[in-house]
């Protein structure tokens, strides 16, 4: 079974490591969004995988929550589900 | 002497920000002209609606609704940041001014500083 890949980043979308984390990502991958990342979602110049993820606490926290699609937003739960489900984890 | 402060930093992200928001404060306080510039995801200080319970954190959006009764005569935001991240002007909290270009803005200051 080929490596599927769990990115985990914290980095505004505008920070050099944000988008190194997209360059990786390969197709079976997903990508979770916390803290600062969540920015993405309303990030007109920074289109995301259709697999990517985000912590709704952060992102209502940044008012971000709203205007998000619904079903890109995640609980901790969550969080630790999708943790399990990939074989590895990269932390940006 | 006028101060404008720059923010470029989302909230909640680091202590940065915050601590810029209460030098503000201190110089409004002590008649220090005092001015505050949010560009890039710095933009989303500005943002009706912050909801901080599930961090813990108190909402900056409070905050910030202080700063005209500190007399902080200026709440700027830089027009392209709020484009790129989809924020038109309702989206951000009563009394905030967009800006087209930060050189311009810059210019009418004899200070600049950044938040962290």
């Amino acid at each position: 079974m080929t490596d599927t890949t769990l990115h985990i980043t914290n980095k505004a979308p505008d920070h050099p490591r944000f988008r190194y984390c997209l360059s990786a990502f390969k197709e079976g991958d997903a990508l979770i969004l916390m803290e600062d990342a969540v920015l993405a979602l309303t990030d007109q110049e920074q289109a995301l995988p259709s697999t990517s993820y985000a912590l709704s606490a952060d992102a209502q926290a940044r008012a971000v929550a709203n205007r998000a699609p619904r079903q890109q937003l995640i609980d901790y739960n969550d969080f630790v589900q999708l943790t399990a489900t990939y074989s590895r984890i990269i932390n940006w | 002497m006028s101060t404008l402060i720059i923010i470029d930093q989302s909230p909640y992200g680091s202590w940065a920000g915050r601590e810029a928001l209460d030098m503000t404060f201190s110089l409004a306080a002590f008649d220090q002209p005092a001015a505050l510039l949010f560009v890039g995801p710095g933009v989303h200080w500005l943002c009706q609606g912050q909801n901080a319970d599930n961090l813990g954190q108190k909402s900056v959006e409070k905050n910030l609704s202080a700063a005209s009764m500190f007399g902080v005569e200026d709440i700027l935001a830089d027009a392209g940041s709020c484009a790129r991240y989809n924020l038109a002007i309702e989206h951000l909290i009563s009394g905030t001014t967009l800006v087209e270009s930060i050189r311009d803005t810059i210019a009418g200051y004899n200070q600049v500083v950044f938040a962290g």
